[in-house]
């Protein structure tokens, strides 16, 4: 008895807490124009550092970065190539000076990544699974 | 070089320090440059690795972006090492940079050496996305090794050398010395004193002592040889000397054996028993075969010596070929088995001067009659003679010329001897030709006559004798008048040996003397009785003065004039364990005959003298007077011998008086004056003791300074009032008094002789009357009674 008088309680903290769960998960999302349904974790790690600047398809592929201090960033790299942003930054120091490649295009703010990506069709960015809606197509999760 | 090795040991161990340092240094080295190739090889790759390791992550990322600017710009940096030749930065099947040295060909580099790694993707790191190449520098590398190998080969040669240099320094050290004392003693001539001298800076190390060492034993090694040599010289010496000495001796030298067959001798041997030469003699000699008048007793001392095996020795005579005859002493000597050696030598001089000296001892020179070992041997004869035939017999007489030491000691011994001359020419002229005439001592003949046994017989030839010898002699034209003792002993009556007869024969004779002379006694048997008595007491008297059995009595003497105790005679009295208290008159003349008196003298001046100490130390005022005989005077009792006994008990020599009696008149007046001076010089009185009963000769008087008179006491004892032994006892006080002499009378046994002798004015008295002689320890009682007798009035 007790059970069904505090039900409507728990579900409610269950939906919390699955919505801050939410908020610390990057996805990489493109144009939802874009062709493509899913890239390997490989194929994410040769766009984002400068290896290839295309999709599979052939469409040049336009990255950009979340703003330099937010938390979504590091969170993003960490989990791609478990490395911490100074690290990213010396990789990309080194690369810089020969201008080979560069790194993916730095955001200002998360609102700018948004625009980037629904602006471009050959865009690929991440952003919080929260932040996802029409006009972006996840084409990659990481899997806990 | 060879030579070299097997005799020199100083090359001999340098030489293998060298090749064995030299092979060791070889060894050595080659490890050490395989090592250090190793090393350096290692050591060039790890730092390619390092330098690799430094571009690893910058080429990661070149490679995964195919940045070709980027690897480009590390080879070039890897370039920037030296040891680095080529780079080639492969991505995928894009070679993405290439880089090589400048100035080097791709030939140098050779495949094996090639440095490959492997580049994996940044982001994945099982992903190879390309790989990197680095060819090594080589030449440098080697370069660098062959260095270092350079180094230490140097390092390595120098210390060898210095190892060498020290081991052959040592070596020469040591054994440089070493081969100089060897070289040294191997030429070394220790005969000629040659020794090895110490190497220097080596006094005192082990070589030195060493050195030392092996000179000592040269040293002892030469002192042996020496010695050797010596013994050896004087071993040839030796035998030269003997076979000198037994070449050239005076005494023959043989060796026998048993049987008597010569095997050697030397030349004094045939010169003494005129045997050829040893060389010219064919087969055995025999000693035994040679002409000795008695060739058995040689036999028999052959024998001898081999039975007792000691040397043994005898008198031999051999015919020479001349006829004459030569005595040889002959000595053997056993020296082995069966053998003997022999000495001989000549003593046929020695023999004969033997029987000349036999012929002498039996032989007086001066008279040319038998002595009286030729008597002796006379009467052995005899005896042996009659003892056989059981028959007949013989008489000997003894013949002594009575005072014949008057005529020696006046005239001269010449006179003496032309006297006995002339008796021996009447004695034979006494007697029988075959009798015999003997002459025993200075004035003593013995007179053999062959079967003479009765007394009358003798007799008649002894009144004979008597008469011959009272005829005068004629010395120097003076006559002398001698007469002559004859004593006769009868064989076998007075006598049935030798020594007895001539005893008793001896013993006739005293008699005969002691009966005054000029006349002849035959030999009595109370008179070997009385002389056996004699010979006893003898011995008892020596045992008494051994064992101190004499005893001092004193008889007191008392001064009339002043009525008291003047002193006492000492007397001496005999304790025999026997015969009790023996008088003087039963010892003294045997005592004066064998001249125990002067040992019995002495014994009396000692005891009187301890007498004479106690006194004095009591203070006593009192004289003591000893008897001396004549027998003692001058010898016996010397002036030394008083003063000594005086001395030592420190007793006033005027208290001892020395009682002497006439008979010193007869004696050696001289000695006597001179004796009695020597004592009035001490300070002691003499006594004229006796006086009256001898020669009482008033010039024998005045010559003979006495102090005091004794007179005799049968005077004393006869003296009645008108008798004439009182005159003479008044006469002899009157004469004593104008002469200075104190006068003692003896014998005093009555009041009326005391009274008598006191109107006299006789000073002193002696006798019964006073006293008997007591023993000395009763001496203080008797004069105590003397004292009482004469405080009384009547006395």
């Amino acid at each position: 008895m007790i059970i069904h008088r505090q039900l409507p309680a728990l579900l409610a903290l269950l939906a919390l807490l699955a919505t801050f769960h939410a908020v610390a998960e990057p996805v990489v999302v493109v144009n939802a124009s874009n062709g493509i349904e899913r890239l390997s974790r490989d194929e994410v790690i040769n766009i984002f550092l400068g290896r290839y600047r295309q999709f599979p398809s052939g469409l040049a592929a336009l990255p950009i970065d979340q703003p330099a201090d937010h938390p979504l960033k590091a969170q993003f790299y960490q989990k791609l190539v478990n490395k911490d942003l100074a690290e990213i930054n010396a990789y990309w120091a080194r690369l810089i000076f020969s201008g080979r490649t560069s790194p993916p295009r730095q955001a200002t703010s998360e609102m700018e990544v948004v625009e980037w990506l629904v602006r471009n069709r050959g865009a690929i960015g991440y952003v919080d699974h929260s932040k996802v809606d029409a006009r972006l197509k996840i084409v990659m999760e990481f899997t806990p | 070089m060879r030579a070299l090795w097997k005799h020199n040991l100083l090359f001999r161990s340098i030489a293998m320090v060298v090749v064995i340092s030299s092979l060791l240094g070889l060894l050595t080295m080659s490890i050490t440059a395989a090592v250090t190739h190793k090393r350096a090889y290692e050591t060039a790759t790890t730092r390619l690795h390092q330098l690799l390791d430094t571009v690893e992550s910058t080429v990661q990322v070149a490679c995964f972006v195919g940045d070709q600017t980027l690897a480009d710009e590390v080879a070039q940096g890897l370039l920037s090492n030296s040891e680095v030749m080529e780079v080639t930065i492969i991505a995928g099947k894009q070679r993405l940079a290439h880089r090589q040295r400048a100035g080097t060909s791709e030939a140098i580099t050779k495949p094996a050496s090639i440095l490959r790694r492997d580049i994996y993707s940044p982001f994945n790191t099982k992903q190879v996305i390309g790989s990197i190449q680095l060819a090594p520098h080589l030449e440098l590398i080697e370069r660098g090794i062959q260095d270092e190998i350079r180094f230490v080969a140097l390092q390595l040669g120098w210390q060898f050398i210095v190892l060498v240099l020290v081991m052959t320094g040592t070596l020469l050290l040591i054994l440089r010395p070493i081969k100089a004392m060897s070289d040294r003693l191997h030429h070394m001539d220790a005969k000629a004193g040659e020794r090895l001298s110490t190497p220097k800076g080596h006094a005192h190390t082990e070589i030195g002592r060493l050195v030392d060492d092996v000179n000592a034993l040269a040293g002892r090694l030469m002192e042996s040889l020496e010695e050797e040599r010596a013994l050896s010289l004087q071993r040839e010496m030796d035998e030269k000397k003997y076979h000198a000495i037994f070449e050239n001796a005076e005494s023959g030298i043989f060796i026998i054996d048993s049987e008597g067959r010569l095997s050697s001798w030397n030349p004094a041997f045939e010169r003494l028993l005129e045997v050829p030469s040893s060389k010219a003699i064919e087969g055995a000699l025999h000693l035994g075969a040679l002409p000795w008048n008695n060739a058995l007793r040689l036999t028999e001392l052959i024998q001898e010596v081999l039975r007792d095996n000691i040397p043994k020795t005898k008198d031999l005579s051999l015919h020479l070929q001349d006829g004459t005859r030569r005595w040889l002493n002959l000595v053997l000597s056993p020296i082995g088995v069966n053998l003997l050696q022999g000495v001989v030598h000549d003593v046929t001089e020695l023999k004969e001067a033997e029987a000349t000296a036999k012929l002498l001892a039996v032989t007086d020179p001066l008279t040319g009659l038998a002595n009286r070992h030729g008597l002796e041997a006379k009467l052995h004869s005899l005896v042996k003679e009659y003892t056989l035939i059981q028959s007949g017999g013989y008489t000997l007489m003894l013949v002594d010329l009575d005072e014949f030491k008057r005529i020696n000691e006046g005239l001269g011994r010449p006179a003496g001897d032309e006297v006995l001359k002339v008796t021996t020419t009447r004695l034979s002229n006494c007697v029988k030709d075959n009798d015999t005439v003997a002459r025993l001592s200075a004035d003593t003949f013995g007179i053999i006559l062959h079967n003479v046994t009765l007394g009358e017989d003798a007799d008649k030839v002894a009144s004979r004798i008597l008469q011959a010898l009272r005829q005068s002699h004629f010395i120097d034209g003076s006559p002398i008048r001698l007469h002559a003792s004859i004593s006769i002993a009868i064989f076998p009556h007075d006598g049935v040996d030798v020594p007895t007869l001539l005893r008793h024969a001896e013993l006739a004779l005293d008699n005969a003397k002691a009966s005054g002379g000029d006349t002849a006694v035959f030999f009595d048997p109370d008179l070997a009785e009385v002389a056996e008595q004699r010979r006893h007491l003898e011995n008892d008297l020596r045992l008494a003065l051994r064992n101190g059995d004499f005893r001092l009595y004193l008889q007191p003497i008392v001064d009339l004039s002043y009525n008291r105790l003047a002193g006492a005679e000492a007397l001496i009295r005999w304790q025999h364990p026997i015969r009790g208290l023996v008088p003087p008159d039963a010892f003294i003349p045997i005592a004066e005959q064998t001249g125990l008196i002067n040992d019995i003298g002495l014994w009396v001046l000692d005891a009187a003298c301890a007498q004479l100490a106690v006194w004095e130390q009591d203070n006593r005022d009192l004289h003591l007077s000893i008897n001396v005989s004549v027998r003692q005077i001058p010898d016996g009792l010397p002036p030394s011998a008083l003063s000594e006994a005086l001395q030592r008990y420190g007793v006033s020599p005027v208290r001892l008086a020395l009682e002497i009696t006439e008979g010193v008149f007869l004696s050696d007046i001289e000695k006597a004056l001179g004796w009695l001076k020597a004592v009035h010089e001490i300070g002691c009185r003499v006594y004229l003791d006796d006086f009256g009963t001898g020669y009482s000769s008033l010039s024998y008087l005045k010559r003979f300074p006495v102090d005091t008179l004794k007179v005799d006491k049968s005077f004393v004892q006869d003296m009645q009032i008108h008798s004439s032994e009182r005159t003479l006892v008044e006469a002899v006080v009157a004469m004593g008094r104008s002469l200075g002499l104190d006068v003692v009378a003896e014998g005093v046994e009555a009041a009326h002789q005391a009274q008598l002798l006191r109107e006299m004015n006789c000073r002193y008295a002696q006798g019964y009357h006073y006293s008997r002689p007591v023993p000395i320890e009763n001496f203080d009682i008797a004069a105590e009674r003397v004292a009482a007798l004469l405080a009384t009035p009547a006395q």
